[in-house]
């Protein structure tokens, strides 16, 4: 099962450079337009593109669905997390706790870039997992 | 720690929501015990709360019109206890039964706690969101057995619902327009100045935000999803639909009207008049829609109709003792009307029908579900020593009091009515069963026999509730006061 | 015509296509023009003739009149709310999945005439 072979190797050869850009949206999230839903999706649609080209079996051996749900609850429940750290570092909810550097620098933004990392964990692994869902429905339209 | 508990009322059912996601065996004891816990932290709350005192948490640190805060007022700790009380007993409720996986635990846990999360907020366009979560996850509940009905009153609940809440986020549009500001208490300071520049568009706001929530509310011509949404869903999710869900969008208008927009704007532009005609008009037609049906829980949730429009009654009389019968209203309304859905629950799986005609025999085989439905129903009637009397009571005074003697009879008539329907129900629980033959039950499943703890204990609770505030509603007017006087201090600066 | 009264033209729009349309999946397009309106009214309120995305550039710290920038907080709204009606469509879409595995049709009349 897969496309041709053009398909294939070019999707092959895509796939680091989209998973990059999809970690530079979600870690420049702070400083410039992109974030961590932002950045989710691009990861997301890189997956997709594989899954497209190679066919979903070969794509569920690197990356399982078990895998993937997990890691879209493991997603939110660090985003939770990290609001009750800025609790137990003793300021409010979602308060940052975090160093604040000069702006412009990637620190600045002090909790926005672990909570859009947490984001980006959950959204590309949320649309991964709807994808992989609707490629295997396999029930009466 | 103390002054987090606001954001931790909130956040805990919904950390333990995506918990019980990961977990197989525990998801009864997480979701209980979360609920639990918000609980606990509510009623520390009580003792400020019902001094009169105003609790606000800043998220994040950021003040004023900049961030986001939680504000726990008299008006919003009566809510969420409504909310929270009844969540806990929904699952109560729900543990017999074997064929909820961890997925319905997960959406009750988000709908409870965005309820919570509409309620304590105070910035409106959160209110939206948490409002917007709050009805995908009860349309994924009502959808949960999956069958065909289900999933026709979970879509036209869904359409309803949609539009309903377009016109309420084109409203915050609309204030966002005028006062630059999203947080309630300073949009409630920059509106009058609009008020006088540009008077239509605050009319506009207010009339796109009042339809957004009379749908939810279902008010008469807006009704169309409930009766569907309600008798269709699985018995504890009508119950915390009935119950809680409803009375959010009860919570949202008056948090919309009375504290962003002023009363006396509510006042200026006669819609308390307009509110009181549509509170008439859902009374009566309620009434004489549940007094035709043949299905019992249809028959509820069309009794639901009915007593939302005693509520709107009160609201629209405005004055202290109108108000507070129509809060009181809401709590009782939220214990009887779910004692009635998890008996109905408990009937339909025992007698395998949903028909009003196949229970016969009923009152007889279980005398003690039967009594806690009598109870429940003598209060939806509003006869003296069950609380239903107490706050109809109340209403009506009012009425008298604020010289609309013509209400008291329309309440009085639909009151008759309801006694005609509920009586209907009573005389057959207690007449011999014929030979079968009926509608099937769409709510078919392991059917559960009687003496299971977890079935009866809420239905007894519930049931001790109403025959508790029927001999003293000192209690619930007590509970419902800070929130009164918080209305009243708006309405006389 | 501004945008604001062009985009409550279209929340009518959407409305008329959620009120009087009989096929289910033309009651969700519909609901997904008002959404569109609605995003189309808030960023109107947040526009500002010839202003700036408001994006502080590397070196440009400070004294900058913030009144050259459109205001960012419908934006982030809307976005917010995007999201919020792509859930909403998602899940009407699958509830419609469903419904038409069950009954076979998509018209709301044949359907509130099935039992």
């Amino acid at each position: 099962m897969g496309s041709s072979k053009i398909i294939r190797t070019i999707a092959q050869k895509l796939f680091p450079f989209i998973m990059l850009f999809g970690f530079y949206l979600i870690s420049n999230g702070h400083l410039s337009p992109g974030g961590g839903f932002q950045g989710g999706v691009v990861l997301g649609t890189a997956i997709i593109l594989l899954a497209l080209s190679h066919g979903i079996e070969q794509t569920e051996k690197i990356f399982k669905s078990r895998w993937l749900n997990m890691l879209e609850k493991l997603g939110i429940l660090t985003l939770i997390f990290l609001g009750f750290l800025g609790i137990f570092f003793g300021y409010s909810f979602l308060g940052n706790f975090l160093p604040l550097g000069r702006p412009g620098q990637i620190t600045s933004g002090g909790l926005m870039l672990p909570f859009n990392i947490a984001i980006g964990i959950k959204v590309a692994a949320g649309v991964s997992a709807i994808f992989y869902a609707l490629i295997k429905y396999r029930g009466e339209i | 720690m103390s002054i987090h508990i606001p954001i931790l009322i909130i956040i805990l059912p919904l950390l333990a929501a995506f918990l019980v996601l990961l977990t197989r065996k525990y998801k009864i004891v997480l979701a209980a015990v979360s609920i639990i816990t918000s609980i606990v932290f509510t009623l520390t709350l009580s003792s400020r709360v019902l001094s009169n005192d105003k609790i606000t948490y800043h998220l994040g640190g950021w003040r004023g019109p900049l961030g986001v805060s939680l504000v726990i007022d008299g008006l919003g700790f009566f809510f969420s206890l409504i909310a929270l009380g009844l969540g806990l007993l929904v699952i109560i409720y729900s543990i017999p039964e074997k064929r909820y996986s961890r997925t319905y635990y997960f959406l009750l846990l988000v709908s409870l706690s965005s309820m919570i999360g509409v309620i304590y907020t105070a910035d409106i366009f959160n209110m939206y969101v948490f409002y917007e979560l709050l009805s995908l996850a009860v349309y994924l509940l009502i959808a949960y057995p999956k069958t065909g009905v289900t999933l026709r009153a979970s879509f036209s609940y869904l359409i309803m619902g949609g539009v309903g809440l377009s016109f309420f986020l084109l409203g915050v549009g609309f204030l966002y327009a005028m006062t630059g500001t999203l947080d309630i208490f300073h949009i409630a300071e920059r509106l009058p100045a609009a008020f006088n520049s540009s008077m239509q568009m605050v009319i506009m706001s207010f009339v796109l935000i009042a339809t957004g929530m009379g749908i939810k509310i279902a008010v008469f011509p807006l009704h169309g999803w409930l009766p569907d949404a309600h008798s269709m869903a699985p018995s504890p999710v009508s119950a915390l639909l009935s119950g809680v869900t409803v009375k959010i969008g009860i919570y949202c208008l008056i948090r919309v009207v009375y504290t962003a927009f002023s009363a006396e704007m509510f006042f200026l532009i006669n819609s308390h008049n307009i509110l009181m005609v549509l509170g008439v008009v859902s009374l009566l037609f309620g009434a004489s829609m549940a007094l035709a049906q043949k299905d019992l829980k249809r028959l509820l949730a069309y009794s639901t109709i009915n007593q939302l429009g005693v509520v709107l009654i009160g609201l629209g009389i405005g004055t202290e003792m109108g108000l507070t019968g129509a809060l009181f209203h809401v709590l009782n309304h939220a214990i009887m009307k779910s004692t009635l859905f998890f008996c109905a629950g408990i009937m339909i799986t025992e007698t395998g029908t949903r028909e009003v005609k196949g229970l016969s025999g009923f009152g007889r085989q279980q005398p003690a579900i039967t009594f806690a439905f009598i109870v429940a129903s003598l209060g939806m009637i509003g006869i003296p020593p069950v609380n239903g009397f107490a706050s109809k009571w109340l209403i009506c005074l009012a009425a008298v009091e604020a010289g609309y003697t013509i209400l008291v009879v329309i309440i009085l008539v639909a009151s008759a009515i309801s006694a005609a329907y509920y009586f209907r129900v009573i005389q057959v629980l207690f007449s011999n069963p014929p030979e079968q033959n009926h509608i099937p039950a769409h709510e078919e499943g392991q059917v559960i026999h009687k003496g299971n703890l977890f079935r009866v204990l809420p239905i007894y609770i519930l049931a001790a509730g109403c025959l508790l505030l029927g001999i003293v509603p000192a209690l619930g007017i007590s509970l419902a006061k800070p929130a009164v006087s918080l209305l009243l201090s708006y309405v006389v600066p | 015509m501004n945008p604001v009264n062009i985009s409550l033209l279209v929340f009518m729009i959407g409305l008329y296509g959620v009120m009087s349309k009989n096929n289910l999946i033309k009651k969700i397009m519909g609901l997904t023009i008002m959404n569109g309106s609605i995003v189309l009214f808030f960023i109107s309120i947040g526009y500002r003739k010839g202003g700036l995305a408001p994006i502080l550039e590397k070196g440009t710290t400070g004294g900058i009149p913030t009144t050259i920038f459109v205001d960012p907080l419908p934006q982030a709204l809307m976005l917010t709310a995007i999201v919020i009606g792509i859930s909403v469509t998602a899940l009407a879409l699958a509830l419609i999945v469903k419904i038409y595995s069950k009954y076979k049709t998509l018209d709301i009349q044949q359907l509130s005439k099935e039992r």
